[in-house]
């Protein structure tokens, strides 16, 4: 073990540096205004030192857990920190060149201090549009990059504290809410600044030479407790194998995911996606940064929660990804969909591990959220005018399935589980920002798997249409395949989805579509129950005789 | 047991109560009850009692029985008995609150168990139920047909026989209190309330509380969140100030009772039991007044109070004197969205065990010791080293006069813990690793008390730090350097702090209405008349406790003249969703609402670090009604320094280590009681107290103000 550094001093700093994100994190989603940012918390700060590793991460959506870490390499491709000035700011969002998806905008901010680089601050924040065929930014039907949005590769948005014009200018023009976009960047900037300044007056006080050293100390003993940790699971080879409904454009074609998760026994831990469905037409392409942060969720998943998560933890993480395959697309193939890919690697990551530690590891749960997003226009006499600052609406609203049961737990009904974290509308902010009611939000019986732990139970809600026409897009999962039950449980139950016209007819919606319903349409939807854990006849009379109280569980089931 | 601790002097705040009268505060806790007394000549007079937790009427007889034969008081002459309880907390920790039904909006029975969806432990696998279920199962929630829309019009109509179905149902259930949620009842509560009068009319026995009452707000799951925990607590409450109500009356006690709410004012405990969900807070509350008196009394109003407990770290601030408050709180983790001081509590004091993690890094917390066995020191089979261990190892605490000698402590168990748990494996002597222990434990509450400063767009630089609780002395100047604070204040008795600031806190009430509109194209004279529908709630509520007086024409004299009325507006950029408070000066109409948008761009701006002029919209209005307590300062004047005052301080000194020697160091050992006002040293001091030790590092200055606080200087580098 290293003894070079002060190991209190290491502690002290390492609070310094989660302050100065938490700071960061705090002030971005305060100052925001994309709902998604505010509501769901899609959004993520991080610090990075000179090298481009991450020393400190804002405890944010599990999504973006390293997913800051490709566009800083990307940045630093192009603009190499010799060439980076105090005041500069970058920016980019482009998957290709290791971005997310479109509309997570990422600002880099390099700490200048005696004409060097010695750290950065970069933030990232879903933005509520970047244009593209539809609104939000995120069509389901997209065949092609294209379709999805405006792509900035890296640039510098800001030279020398200048900010760039012509290129806000550009951005603003290709975006359905300019105001919006330029007002989350601003908030954006404003937490880069705050960190940059605590960075600063940390560096006055500590020294620049010691505490590079403290970074470089800091990831390595993260390092050197992550490889323990993986250490000490089972060696050997666990495969896992789950389905996504479709692509969104192939709708009878189902979407395979295999993971082989191999433990060398010496703390090297390498996921290889072998097997994996082919790239496909529609949007639920991943690029290699977002499967990335689903094998980082995975490693924090399977190891010691108290190691301080930076940069370090990953180093042991070897990620394989066959070329042209859903998880490593070639451009200009469409990726905007890839939320329900990246929480199914993490759900699978687990899963492949609950086969040798079932006493450790739950069921698998949903491992998916209905993204459901509403666009349209107020009419121009009935606006609630207490929220739209324009006629235009774009809401997007996140309900969970249940997660799964594990040894001693039922399963939690509708839970955001694995790489997502975000809050669903409530009937209220809905109802003021677009014109649509909420006429359900329940808890979905006999929807969680049997067991003698019950899997979570999913939920259902209805939404009419007061003005329309109001354009849905639907991104659901688990239509066609169950979450599975572990160790003799039952699967969780599949999700459906449906509308209910107001002449009376009733539409199935096919897990993903977009859709447009008219003013007194109905859509309903009911998202999938989680795993259960162990044979249904092991459940307790007590938990039995519970489930009828509370009605999770109806008398007509088996 | 009884410890009575009398004060000389004189109040110089002014008479507290009417003349001839006594004013009391009492603060209950879970093992001794703090009794404070302001004689009807100004003195002070203090007490800690043991408590009677099942019997709180017990509780107050024994205080009457305390301030009559210890102090002389004839319960006829007291005037104010104010208290701060813990009970609504306790009831929701220990889940013993009543059995409740919770109804909500035809399709949202299940509002309370669905939350918001997301998870608080992000790398859990294995999840726990993240909303508060407890308080009503699925079992007892129901929903019937009534809703509004969002601009407040009825979209169903109350469905009366459902409603008393579902009621009837939930009775035969046992329920003793039932909850009503409808949706956007904040814009029309004549649902709400049409439900409570038939609810009322068949089962008078239930209690029933109201979210367009309790917290007139949208959103509904936060909504519905507080206005269970209102009803869960709601019968608890009652019946437990009734039996107090009973105490008083037996004694012989002429005064109202009167309680702290977690907004840090007082209202009789009759407003209090209408609205229960108010009183969460309601002992922190009094410390943070407590806090913000100590620094009134020598003349600062910038201060962050820190309270150092065995478990925890809570930190409150004051600006201008005045706790600060937030619109929003929490309980384990569920939000309580009530206005209450913004206490942000750490999970970080003295028996926080220091550990090694996995690479040898020096980790502290968030594990402690608890009372069982407690740390190293206490020689109770404790092995893990605690802060207090490292505290006693550096010689900082006096193992034979820990708690005024009550707990004995053993040295050689603490060194002990530290050698084989720390010092041995990081290679480093025994003081070298407890001085890392603190290092460690501070940084973490300097970071906490950086965070709560910046969410309140405050740097703490400016500001003075208050040592409360047994612990905040030993860390006070430690966390003061760290955050380049200059001045460290410890108030005379820190450790009944609280219950002197229940004399010191206003009368205090709220109302507060939804009230979404842009601010462009507003109203004024609209604005203006639902502020003053608001003032004349908080004015029934005064009326409704006896202060009837503080308005009307003859206001300007007595209590009038220490009211105090405030309007604020909930304000956010248009597509924001989270708000400011900002003091909305209703004077002159024509301008009210541009001022209110200038303010409102300044506070963003000193928050946030930016704003820009883009539109803005009222969320909800508010208005505070305030009389101010006569006892503005409850600390009596010491006596003067003696005429030789280095010959009056007593020559005891001690070895100890401090950050950065190498060498222990003498420290001037200082019996606090022994300490007059005007007196001064300097550091390495520790200064003693039956409830507290103040460590006064090399390059600090102590000087004892004349209320006996003393005040600590960091010497100019």
């Amino acid at each position: 073990m290293s003894r070079v550094t002060d190991p209190v001093l290491l502690e002290v700093i390492r609070y310094r540096l989660e302050s100065i994100v938490e700071e960061m994190q705090w002030s971005l989603i305060r100052g925001s205004f994309s709902p998604v940012v505010k509501e769901a918390l899609d959004a993520s700060c991080s610090l990075f030192d000179a090298d481009g590793t991450v020393i400190a991460q804002s405890r944010s959506n599990p999504s973006h857990l390293g997913s800051l870490v490709f566009s800083v390499r990307s940045i630093l491709a192009q603009y190499p920190v010799s060439s980076m000035e105090a005041g500069d700011v970058f920016i980019m969002n482009d998957p290709y060149l290791g971005g997310t998806h479109l509309p997570d905008i990422a600002l880099v901010m390099p700490l200048v201090v005696d004409g060097r680089v010695v750290a950065m601050s970069a933030s990232m924040a879903h933005q509520v549009d970047v244009g593209g065929i539809m609104a939000g930014s995120v069509p389901t039907h997209a065949t092609e990059i294209f379709h999805e949005g405006l792509r900035l590769p890296a640039l510098r948005l800001a030279h020398r504290g200048v900010i760039d014009d012509g290129l806000l200018r550009l951005i603003r023009q290709n975006v359905r809410m300019p105001d919006t976009l330029q007002g989350d960047l601003n908030a954006q900037l404003a937490a880069g600044k705050i960190a940059l300044r605590r960075l600063a007056e940390t560096g006055a006080r500590y020294g620049w030479p010691q505490l590079g050293a403290l970074f470089t100390e800091l990831l390595d003993r993260s390092e050197a407790m992550t490889r323990k940790a993986l250490a000490a699971l089972p060696a050997g080879t666990y495969h896992y194998v789950d389905y996504l409904d479709n692509d969104g454009i192939d709708l009878d074609r189902r979407i395979r995911i295999e993971v082989a998760v191999t433990l060398d026994g010496q703390g090297n831990v390498a996921f290889d996606f072998q097997g994996t469905s082919a790239q496909v037409r529609g949007p639920l392409n991943i690029v290699p940064s977002g499967v990335h942060s689903a094998a980082f969720y995975g490693v924090r998943a399977i190891t010691d929660p108290a190691i301080p998560t930076n940069g370090g933890c990953f180093r042991p993480v070897t990620v394989k990804l066959p070329p042209r395959s859903l998880v490593n697309p070639d451009a200009p193939a469409p990726v905007n969909g890839r939320t329900p890919v990246m929480k199914r690697i993490a759900s699978c990551i687990v899963g492949a591990l609950a086969q040798v530690l079932p006493e450790r590891f739950p069921a698998a749960s949903a491992a998916s959220v209905l993204v459901l997003a509403f666009g349209g226009e107020w009419p121009k006499d009935a606006q609630a005018g207490t929220h739209a600052p324009s006629r235009r609406f774009v809401v997007t609203d996140l309900i969970n399935g249940g997660s799964g049961a594990a040894l001693g737990h039922d399963g939690i009904d509708g839970i955001a589980t694995d790489m997502t974290n975000g809050m669903s509308l409530t009937a209220e902010v809905l109802e003021l920002e677009a014109p649509i009611r909420l006429l359900r939000c329940a808890i979905r019986a006999d929807s969680g798997g049997t067991g003698a732990f019950r899997g979570g139970c999913g939920l259902e809600r209805e939404y009419l249409v007061l003005h329309g026409p109001v354009s849905i897009s639907h991104r659901g999962e688990r239509h066609y395949a169950r979450a599975p039950g572990l160790a003799g449980g039952g699967d969780g139950a599949l999700a459906t989805s449906e509308i209910l016209r107001v002449d009376g007819r009733i539409e199935t919606v096919p897990s993903k579509g977009m859709l447009v319903l008219q003013a007194g349409d109905r859509l309903r939807v009911f998202t999938p129950g989680g795993g259960g854990y162990g044979p249904v006849a092991e459940r307790t009379p007590e938990a039995i005789a519970e489930d009828l109280r509370s009605g999770k569980v109806t008398a007509g089931m088996d | 047991m009884s410890r009575p601790a009398p004060v000389p002097g004189h109040a110089p705040g002014g008479t507290p109560a009417a003349k001839g009268q006594a004013v009391v505060g009492i603060d209950i806790g879970g093992t001794f009850t703090d009794l404070v007394c302001v004689l009807a000549d100004g003195t002070l007079r203090l007490a800690k009692l043991r408590s009677t937790p099942s019997n709180p009427a017990r509780a107050v007889l024994d205080a009457v029985n305390h301030l009559r034969e210890a102090w002389g008081v004839d319960p006829a002459s007291i005037g104010r008995f104010v208290h701060g309880t813990t009970v609504a907390t306790n009831a929701v920790i220990e889940r013993k609150g009543a059995r409740i039904g919770f109804i909500a909006s035809e399709g949202f029975r299940d509002l309370l168990e669905i939350g918001r969806g997301n998870r608080r432990e992000i790398y859990d696998t294995v999840l726990k139920p993240q909303a508060p279920v407890f308080l009503a199962p699925r079992h007892l929630r129901r929903d019937v047909p009534a809703r509004l829309d969002a601009r407040g019009s009825v979209v169903q109509p109350l469905d009366e026989a459902a409603l008393l179905a579902a009621v009837d149902e939930l009775v035969a259930l046992d329920v003793r209190a039932i909850a009503i949620v409808f949706l956007f009842s904040f814009l029309d509560p004549a649902q709400e309330r049409r439900a409570r009068e038939l609810i009322l009319q068949k089962h008078p026995q239930l209690a029933v509380s109201l979210s367009s009452e309790v917290d007139p707000a949208f959103r509904e799951y936060e909504r519905a969140c507080v206005t269970a925990f209102d009803a869960y607590v709601k019968p608890v409450l009652d019946q437990y100030l009734s039996r107090m109500e009973k105490g008083l009356a037996e004694a012989g006690v002429p005064a109202r009772l009167q309680i702290m709410q977690s907004r840090g004012g007082v209202s009789s405990a009759g407003v209090a039991r209408a609205q229960p969900v108010r009183l969460f807070l309601s002992g922190p509350a009094a410390g943070a007044i407590g806090g913000a008196m100590t620094g009134r009394a020598v003349g600062r109003h910038d201060l962050i109070s820190v309270d150092i407990g065995g478990t925890s770290c809570d930190i409150a601030l004051a600006a201008d004197g005045v706790p600060l408050l937030r619109s929003e709180g929490s309980i384990e983790g569920h939000p309580v969205r009530v206005a209450m001081v913004d206490v942000n509590a750490i999970g970080a004091g003295g028996g926080s065990l220091a550990w090694l993690d996995g690479a040898g890094t020096l980790r502290v917390g968030p594990h402690s010791a608890g009372a069982d066995p407690g740390p190293a020191c206490y020689a109770r089979g404790g092995t893990e080293p605690t802060v207090t261990d490292a505290s006693l190892a550096l010689g900082w605490l006096d193992p034979a006069n820990f708690a005024g000698g009550t707990v004995a402590l053993d040295v050689d168990c603490a060194r002990a813990a530290i050698r084989e748990r720390i010092a041995l494996p990081l290679g480093l002597d025994i003081e070298r690793a407890a001085l890392g222990i603190h290092r460690v434990v501070n940084a973490q509450m300097a970071e906490g008390i950086r965070l709560a400063s910046i969410h309140r767009g405050i740097d703490p630089r400016g500001f003075s730090l208050v040592a409360l609780g047994g612990g905040g002395g030993l860390h006070a100047c430690a966390l003061a350097e760290e955050l380049d604070i200059a001045e460290v204040l410890v108030p005379r008795h820190p450790g009944v702090l609280s219950a002197i600031g229940l004399l010191a806190a206003p009368v205090e009430h709220e109302a507060l209405v939804a009230c979404a509109r842009p601010i462009d194209g507003a109203d004024a004279a609209d604005i203006l008349s639902r502020l003053a529908t608001l003032d004349e709630a908080c004015a029934a509520a005064m009326r409704e406790e006896g202060h009837a007086a503080a308005y009307g024409q003859h206001a300007a004299a007595g209590e009038g003249a220490r009211m105090a009325i405030r309007h604020l507006a909930d304000v956010c950029f248009i597509g924001q969703s989270s708000h400011v408070s900002v003091p909305l000066a209703s004077g002159d109409p024509s301008t009210m609402l541009a001022q209110l948008y200038e303010d409102f761009l300044a506070a963003h701006e000193r928050i946030y670090g930016h704003s820009s002029r883009e539109p803005a919209r009222i969320v909800n209005l508010r208005s505070v009604h305030g009389i101010a307590s006569g006892y503005a300062h409850a600390a009596a004047t010491l006596p003067g320094p003696a005429s030789d005052a280095g010959a009056a301080l007593p020559a005891r000194r001690r070895a100890i280590w401090l950050p950065g020697a190498a060498e222990p160091v003498e420290a001037r050992i200082i019996d606090r009681e022994g300490l007059a006002a005007g007196e001064c040293f300097d550091g390495p001091a520790l200064v003693e107290q039956v409830d507290t030790t103040t460590l006064v590092p090399s390059g600090w200055t102590g000087e004892v103000a004349p209320g006996g606080e003393l005040v600590l200087t960091r010497r100019p580098r």
